[in-house]
């Protein structure tokens, strides 16, 4: 062990310059830098896509992993972007809240029509975040339960109460829902 | 967040190589998730030159069974280690501790190294640079603790020494009760320290240029019965305001071995030797678990305003020991498991 340390010792590891990664369906080869094109190290995933990318429907609320309005989804599991470096996204697939209505037609995906005609929203704040939670959700298991859905929705805050027609909004697209 | 390096490592004495080449100044990044807070609230004295990503490295997300050992790889992620059936089978403590962590988005990402190695969650300790902080105190080597005369709620109630905050990790909790051990690599060679060692009131004994590798479990025999609950408010964002874990094992309805490791209420995980004792010959019934759970909190010590914290202990083992679910203890959602307590025993 120690030796191998001594060898590599001399042998640093240096900075990426660039990064390549999936955002909705489309390959982004972004660089390093400190110019306002590129990406700083300290950039979250978050700030990328809202400032880098101009992608906003991805939302920046707490910025301290409690709320859950920043959630996207990343290789089809929900996280949060505002507590993942986007120096540390290559080779990943993010899905954002754009990339969710039919990349051909531009329809809305199932469950954003599921949450208009349900008005599962009041302030529309959280509703991002919200709907990538439960897409993740419902990517993992297209019948879950009341019970799975609030779990999965847990960590997604929205001070408007409007949990209550958000559940029945994503019960209503799971396939054994109403 | 203020500037950084980043350095991806691919193997971990590379990652090694890169701590020892910041000579310390740099920080290892998993999850991210408490990192994160950290560095955005800049409540250290010092800020990191580095974060060097371990995500790169390859070979260390498993959970293997052998030679009367479970071995965890330090980056496996909670989600998977509460979805494993393996663990849900013979370690549900385990496996219930980590679902209990924060929310699924966070369990997605965080490791049971992060989880282990994270900072303590203490109000003062913690508070942020740009709404008026960073505020000095004992834990950063300057003044005295400020929670022993100020808002002590969510502080130690026990063995208080210097720091009184108390050790923020659900993990940690389980795996003292299964007397696991931390495999961690540095410099010199790898080491093992027990996880009930591992923090001290000041700090935990991963030196700045360690990483831990993996965790070590002894295997879990006979017929025991396992739980762990967590008493927390908001369960996706809060830290625990007390859990309890218990291993115990029945011949016959009386109880030959009992183990029962406090979280939340001391510097480490707290393991309640008093209880134990008593409970080993006791056939378990209502009467002895709640006997069970005074003996658990006698040698407490409550700060000002965290006497709560006592009654909180007293009930969660009790109920531990009885096997009740406990009301406003964190749901497991184990798909065919509705009650709070995760209960579960295996002949093996």
């Amino acid at each position: 062990m120690s030796d191998i340390t001594v060898r590599e010792k001399n042998k640093k590891i240096s900075q990426a310059k660039r990064v390549t990664l999936i955002i909705n369906g489309e390959q982004r080869n972004l660089e390093i830098g400190h110019l306002p094109h590129q990406v700083e190290t300290t950039h979250t995933l978050l700030h990328t896509l809202r400032e880098t990318l101009g992608l906003t429907g991805t939302k920046l609320t707490c910025d301290n992993g409690a709320c859950g309005s920043c959630t996207v989804l990343m290789d089809g599991k929900a996280i949060l972007s505002c507590m993942t470096l986007t120096v540390e996204c290559g080779g990943k697939d993010i899905t954002t809240i754009e990339g969710l209505k039919d990349r051909d037609t531009g329809a809305l995906d199932p469950l954003q029509q599921s949450f208009i005609d349900h008005t599962a929203f009041q302030c529309g704040f959280c509703t991002p975040g919200i709907i990538m939670s439960a897409k993740a959700l419902l990517n993992e298991n297209s019948t879950p339960t009341e019970v799975q859905v609030k779990e999965a929705l847990s960590g997604n805050f929205c001070r408007c109460i409007s949990h209550y027609q958000v559940v029945r909004a994503v019960m209503a697209v799971s396939e054994g829902g109403a | 967040m203020r500037s950084f390096s980043h350095l991806n490592a691919r193997t971990v004495s590379e990652a090694i190589a890169a701590l020892v080449q910041f000579d310390g100044r740099a920080r290892l990044n998993a999850g991210g998730t408490e990192l994160f807070g950290a560095l955005k609230d800049e409540f250290l004295p010092e800020y990191p030159e580095a974060v060097i990503n371990i995500k790169s490295i390859k070979g260390l997300e498993y959970i293997k069974e052998e030679k009367g050992h479970l071995r965890i790889g330090a980056l496996t992620k909670l989600s998977v280690l509460s979805e494993s059936r393996l663990l849900r089978e013979r370690y549900g403590a385990l496996a219930e501790a980590a679902h209990a962590v924060a929310g699924p988005q966070i369990r997605n990402v965080a490791t049971i190294g992060g989880n282990l190695c994270q900072d303590v969650r203490c109000c003062y300790y913690r508070y942020p640079r740009h709404i008026g902080g960073p505020i000095n105190c004992a834990r950063k080597g300057n003044g005295p603790c400020l929670a022993v005369n100020g808002d002590n709620r969510n502080h130690a109630i026990f063995a208080g020494r210097k720091c009184f905050a108390v050790c923020p990790s659900d993990t940690a909790v389980a795996l003292a009760l299964y007397d696991a051990q931390l495999v961690v690599v540095g410099p010199q060679g790898e080491r093992q320290i027990a996880v009930r060692d591992f923090y001290t009131p000041i700090e935990n004994l991963l030196q700045r240029t360690e990483i831990v590798r993996e965790i070590l479990i002894p295997a879990v025999t006979g017929t025991v019965t396992q739980s762990f609950s967590k008493f927390a408010l908001r369960t996706p964002i809060d830290f625990a305001i007390v859990s309890v874990a218990s291993l115990i094992t029945l011949e016959d309805g009386i109880c030959t071995d009992a183990r029962i490791v406090l979280g939340a209420v001391a510097h480490n995980p707290h393991r309640a030797l008093e209880a134990e004792e008593f409970l080993r010959g006791c056939r378990l019934d209502v009467e002895v678990s709640r006997q069970a759970g005074e003996f658990a909190i006698r040698e407490a010590k409550p700060l000002s305003k965290n006497a709560f914290k006592i009654q909180i202990a007293k009930t969660l083992v009790s109920r531990a020991i009885f096997g009740q679910p406990a009301g406003f203890v964190l749901k497991g959602n184990f798909s065919e498991t509705t009650s709070s307590t995760q209960m579960c025993s295996g002949k093996h």
